[in-house]
């Protein structure tokens, strides 16, 4: 049972690590553009959620509390790509 | 299909048992909070100065932003495996697992340090720009936060070395483990907003 679970967080971290080196590839050698922009902000969910998911291990706890960290990583790579795609709509709706 | 149980004397409760305690939740969520309203400024101030944010990130040190992301990554598994170690009943396992994420820690505080260094060097500060203004705003709040979750770390290595907690009860090490992984969770998020997307 333990190893098993011990495999797993093993795999998890070399994952994590992976999705940082190609963000920080990505960084370097792309051009911005959506696409680019999409891939960095997915990445950021899919680590956020493993954190949460595994790490913190709110797989299987309290629903409000799984649901609310979920939720973070959902909205923040959201954020990203809405801030990307409408900008200047935003920057209108938030003016002083 | 194997299913990982983490606690299997643990009720059937599972959709509403906690990790850790409603203390350490109500901290943990404070802080994203404090954060989120963080990332919330970053949003504003991107979307009205597009071209200062669009270059701010080229001048920072990727390299320096990755090192850290692959460190607090890497402190988080070793509390991950400090956890798991003390559910075995092998307190002395998980002081080394902890002992190598309070290393993960301090290096990153070095790291850092040398990070703000190198800007200085290139005429970076607060003032440069807003971009940097945000960026040392979100960057020192979370290095203050790497800094004393690293010696509340050591406290808990401190309480496992005196055989304070025991296989059956180590509510603190399991809250310091969800505050780490709270510290963790800002600096992937920071990564990508300050250091990655242009």
């Amino acid at each position: 049972m333990y190893n098993a679970h011990i495999k797993l967080i093993n795999n998890l971290w070399m994952l994590l690590i992976l999705l940082t080196l190609f963000s920080a590839y990505m960084a370097e050698q792309t051009t911005p553009g959506l696409l680019s922009v999409s891939i960095m902000a997915v990445v950021l969910g899919i680590k956020g959620r493993i954190i949460v998911d595994y790490f913190m291990e709110l797989k299987e706890s309290h629903i409000v509390l799984r649901g609310l960290m979920r939720l973070y990583f959902f909205v923040i790579p959201a954020m990203i790509i809405l801030v990307y795609l409408y900008p200047e709509q935003i920057a209108k709706w938030t003016a002083l | 299909m194997v299913e990982i149980v983490l606690r299997p004397s643990a009720p059937s409760t599972k959709t509403h048992n906690i990790p850790g305690n409603m203390a350490i939740w109500a901290a943990i969520l404070s802080e994203m909070s404090e954060f989120a309203i963080m990332f919330i400024v970053y949003f504003l101030a991107k979307v009205h100065n597009p071209v200062l944010f669009s270059e701010g990130p080229a001048r920072l040190s990727t390299m320096a932003g990755a090192s850290n992301t692959v460190i607090m990554l890497t402190s988080s598994f070793f509390v991950v495996r400090a956890v798991i170690a003390m559910r075995e009943n092998k307190p002395q396992t998980s002081v080394r697992w902890l002992w190598g994420a309070v290393s993960c820690g301090v290096l990153y505080l070095i790291i850092k340090y040398f990070e703000y260094e190198w800007n200085t060097a290139q005429g970076l500060s607060t003032e440069t720009n807003i971009f940097y203004a945000v960026y040392y705003y979100v960057t020192f709040n979370h290095f203050l936060h790497v800094g004393w979750g690293t010696a509340a770390i050591v406290w808990v290595i401190y309480r496992l070395n005196t055989d304070i907690y025991t296989q059956e009860e180590h509510e603190g090490l399991i809250n310091i483990a969800l505050y780490w992984h709270m510290i963790d969770l800002a600096w992937i998020t920071i990564f990508p907003l300050l250091y990655v997307i242009r």
